[in-house]
């Protein structure tokens, strides 16, 4: 080999930083617990009811965030609204504008249709700000008629239909984003759309864990984990099991194909291999973030555990944030056109609005989950019913 | 592509570059390109050992691919092509979503810090309009940059294309490039991926 020496060249400093990795992780987060929710609504498997209402709420919660990271991306981000009518048929980047538009708009509809019955019995039997709030958000619907509560179902159920598509669909064109760019040898496989839905409902999976097990412990009208509540939780957790083997089974595949695609693909897998993103690949993503939570959740001891499922859960979120970053800024860094990875540096301003966005969605979901009534209704003062029955004990 | 009465095209002929930079200084001038980026620019890579070494220059700025994937890319058609086949952005509707930018197979395109929009060479399109040579052109010392219509036999361009064993960057690429280069060496024209891997294992 010819011993080259680079004398002169421009560095091409990596474009589509962090605001766009965190981005399709709040996706992948929304795409995920909404498809969960589906699997009681839309596919009738009735013990994944009860976590139907919890799941929409916070895919929607997700999903009221994400975008702003996009706006926050811009470099014109007073432009954004042009988005929507100056189209371009190739750019995929239009298509998806729409769907980032429809798919929470349909989970908000369809999250009315679940909670209807709440709302028009809550506007009924609680008081105080609960009632006024719950009234407003039935919208004067307060029919509880059998046959009325059989048409919110069924009406709920069209939707679901509609969302499990609309849902895979946001969260595949994430991937497809990068899959579509032929000149980053690390994107352009078939298989980004669907490594990042896999990981979508990994993580998807992991959040809706813990949201659940905090909302039910502190919101939920009972304010603890029930037994049930546990099984079905220990439940979900086994299904993120199978979502940890599907995805690293598609990475990898993706990575031995990668490997042997041409010299910018082999480049690309040896970064992620052998070379600088190797901790952050290997050890974050693939270690800490699928295989740790693979292991606690094989072994009998841990994944009987809501402690050790909850840290698992955790890990996948840690993982999948790993794997955004990876796959966006690294993607990137592999150069086009020298001989040096090109730089990155965190622009902190963008730092700072993922901080604010992240305070943001955690204050969205805390009231969401406060105050709708995504486990029932809160139970009426006077008449608590574990109460009483400890009084009939004595 | 539609019949286009212009297509235009530049060929660089490296024998003559004597890597001056007189092309990127003159582009930065003629149109104001801030501090930092560029419009073209020449690489340099110095390959062999003593006594056995060359120096290797490439003069590099936007293709003007005919298949060019950041036209493809644009969500708001800001990028667009020109009746002559110039691929160009419109600076009051771009959003600055950088997809162009990870599109571009050639890093041509950068953010303008000022502007705050893409940007990238226009093969001097306002020139060129008014009967002028792009800057580079015209300043290049050993005329090595020719620009002209592709679509007329006639023009230099296109004898020079015909006649002579020329080279795109990426043809794999399939992007159809319009700037052709004349003795171009492959070390110098994409990425040097064996330098990274040594790197790279080195720190890693």
């Amino acid at each position: 080999m010819d011993n080259v020496t680079y004398l002169a060249n421009v560095t091409h400093p990596v474009q589509l930083g962090i605001l766009i990795a965190i981005y399709f992780f709040y996706t992948g987060l929304s795409a995920g617990s909404f498809v969960l929710s589906s699997l009681g609504t839309v596919f009738g498997i009735e013990k994944y009811k009860p976590i139907a209402k919890a799941g929409v709420t916070m895919a929607i919660a997700l999903l009221a965030i994400a975008p702003l990271h996009l706006i926050a991306d811009l470099e014109q981000p007073g432009r954004f609204y042009t988005l929507f009518f100056r189209l371009n048929p190739t750019s995929a980047i239009s298509y998806g504008t729409f769907l980032l538009t429809l798919y929470p708009l349909n989970s908000v509809i369809y999250l009315w249709f679940l909670m209807r019955k709440d709302f028009a019995a809550g506007a009924n039997q609680l008081s105080g700000f609960r009632q006024k709030l719950y009234r407003f958000l039935s919208f004067g619907n307060t029919d509880l008629s059998p046959e009325a509560l059989a048409k919110d179902a069924k009406r709920a159920k069209l939707l679901g239909t509609l969302g499990v598509p609309l849902a895979l669909l946001v969260h595949g064109y994430t991937g497809f984003i990068l899959a579509n760019i032929q000149a980053r040898a690390l994107w352009h496989t078939g298989l980004m759309p669907l490594i990042f839905l896999m990981s979508a409902m990994v993580s998807g999976t992991g959040l809706l864990i813990l949201v659940l097990l905090l909302s039910q412990r502190f919101f939920s009208p009972e304010r603890s984990i029930t037994p049930e509540r546990k099984k079905l939780i220990l439940d979900i957790a086994q299904l993120m099991l199978w979502f940890i083997v599907v995805d690293a089974s598609l990475m990898v595949i993706d990575f031995i194909v990668l490997y042997y695609t041409n010299a910018a693909g082999r480049a690309a897998a040896e970064l992620f291999l052998y070379g600088s993103h190797r901790t952050m690949f290997l050890g974050v993503e693939a270690g800490l973030g699928l295989f740790v939570p693979f292991l606690l959740l094989l072994i009998p001891r841990t994944k009987g555990s809501l402690g050790w499922i909850s840290i698992a859960s955790f890990l996948t979120l840690v993982g999948v944030i790993a794997m955004r970053v990876n796959f966006v800024i690294g993607g990137q860094q592999l150069p086009l056109t020298g001989n040096t990875l090109n730089p990155y540096t965190a622009d902190p301003r963008h730092l700072m609005f993922i901080a604010v966005f992240a305070l943001l969605e955690l204050a969205v979901l805390y009231f969401a989950f406060r105050f709708l009534p995504v486990f029932g209704l809160p139970k009426t003062p006077s008449a608590p019913v574990n109460y009483q029955g400890q009084v009939g004990a004595k | 592509m539609a019949a286009q009465t212009k297509r235009y095209a530049m060929v660089i002929d490296l024998r003559k570059c004597v890597g001056c930079n007189a092309c990127t200084v003159s582009c930065k001038i003629e149109n104001q390109v801030p501090e930092g980026v560029f419009r073209t620019w020449v690489k340099e890579i110095e390959k062999g050992n003593y006594p056995q070494i060359t120096r290797f220059r490439l003069p590099r700025l936007c293709n003007h691919c005919d298949n060019a994937p950041c036209l493809a890319a644009c969500p708001v058609q800001a990028t667009y092509r020109a009746e002559d086949g110039t691929i160009m952005i419109d600076y009051d509707h771009c959003i600055g979503c950088k997809y162009c930018m990870a599109a571009c197979p050639y890093d041509a395109r950068f953010i303008n810090p000022i502007r705050k929009t893409a940007e990238k060479c226009t093969f001097c399109y306002h020139r060129v309009k008014a009967g002028l040579l792009p800057a580079c052109v015209t300043t290049c010392v050993g005329g090595a940059r020719i620009f002209g219509d592709l679509n007329d036999p006639e023009s230099l361009v296109a004898k020079l294309v015909a006649n002579n064993p020329v080279q795109v960057l990426k043809p794999d690429m399939s992007t159809k490039p319009m700037v052709f280069y004349i003795g171009a060496d492959q070390d110098i024209m994409g990425a040097r991926y064996g330098d990274l891997e040594k790197g790279e294992r080195k720190h890693g």
